[in-house]
């Protein structure tokens, strides 16, 4: 088995024999990205949905006006991309430090997209039928 | 010994001086692997457990969500339920973890960008504070609710 170590910063593998240096950072830099814009988001989320509602959760109807506001629309469907995009990279990571060979890792990757693109078209049909009961 | 054979970045030496961290990795389960670690490690599974427990949160989110697409009655069904005293009690399990898990990535993404790398420990602690007091807040409106 190769050695391995991680970085318990970054979460990133730290492979020795100079694996670390060929791989690139961007999964790091997206995931500090995405990160940051899931910790304002959700913020906003937790509070317009949860925090300000009597007893915590919307009714029905009071969902459907609510996401038929086009601000909060486009708010919840963009935090949607962004959380998901950043829970998806961060099964990613701790796949890839199983050190799997470098084709496991691009079929893990394909099918982490796959699964990314399905949940956000999923809350995109889920949203217009929402709306469209308004 | 470096930094990096012992799993540790620079400027996480939360260890006490002098404390023995085994060079030797620990295989593909060395992340959960608990024994000898410092602080910051624990910190790193535990961004790694609460990360993994919210991404399986999206998806439960997801699904209920669905019950809105069949109807007012099962939307509202679902909304009695979630204030049952069980559901209240998970409500504050995922706080902790979206508290956890955001304020120790907002630590990383500082440290990760050269800020107050010096002071990360302090900063950890900080935001600790802040997230339990946070927490604790939470908690008391969620089982005021119910």
């Amino acid at each position: 088995m190769r050695e391995r170590a991680v970085d318990p910063e970054t979460g990133r593998s730290a492979w020795k024999g100079g694996r670390e240096a060929e791989r690139p950072a961007w999964g790091w830099i997206l995931q500090a990205v995405t990160g940051v814009l899931v910790l304002i988001l959700i913020t906003v989320h937790m509070v317009a949905n949860h925090f300000i509602v009597s007893r915590g959760l919307r009714d029905y109807r009071d969902v459907i006006a609510y996401l038929s506001n086009p601000i909060v629309m486009v708010w919840e469907l963009v935090f949607l991309i962004v959380v998901t995009w950043h829970g998806l990279l961060g099964l990613r990571a701790v796949l890839f430090d199983f050190g799997f060979s470098p084709r496991t890792e691009r079929r893990i990757t394909r099918l982490l997209s796959v699964v990314g693109v399905a949940a956000v078209a999923y809350g995109m049909w889920l949203t217009a039928v929402i709306v469209s009961r308004g | 010994m470096s930094e990096r054979a012992t799993g540790a970045g620079p400027g996480l030496d939360f260890r006490a001086r002098g404390e023995r961290v085994s060079p030797r990795r620990r295989g593909a389960w060395g992340w959960v692997d608990v024994r000898g670690r410092r602080l910051g490690q624990w910190a790193f599974i535990l961004n790694r457990l609460t990360g993994l427990g919210l991404l399986v949160y999206l998806f439960l989110h997801l699904g209920v969500l669905s019950m809105l697409a069949v109807g007012p009655g099962a939307w509202d069904g679902f909304v009695s339920t979630a204030l049952t005293p069980a559901f209240l009690a998970l409500d504050v399990v995922l706080i902790f973890g979206l508290l956890f898990h955001g304020l120790n990535g907002l630590r990383i993404t500082l440290v990760g960008l050269g800020l107050v790398v010096n002071r990360q420990q302090a900063l950890f602690v900080a935001l600790m504070v802040f997230g339990a007091i946070a927490l604790l807040i939470a908690g008391l409106r969620i089982f005021a609710v119910g």
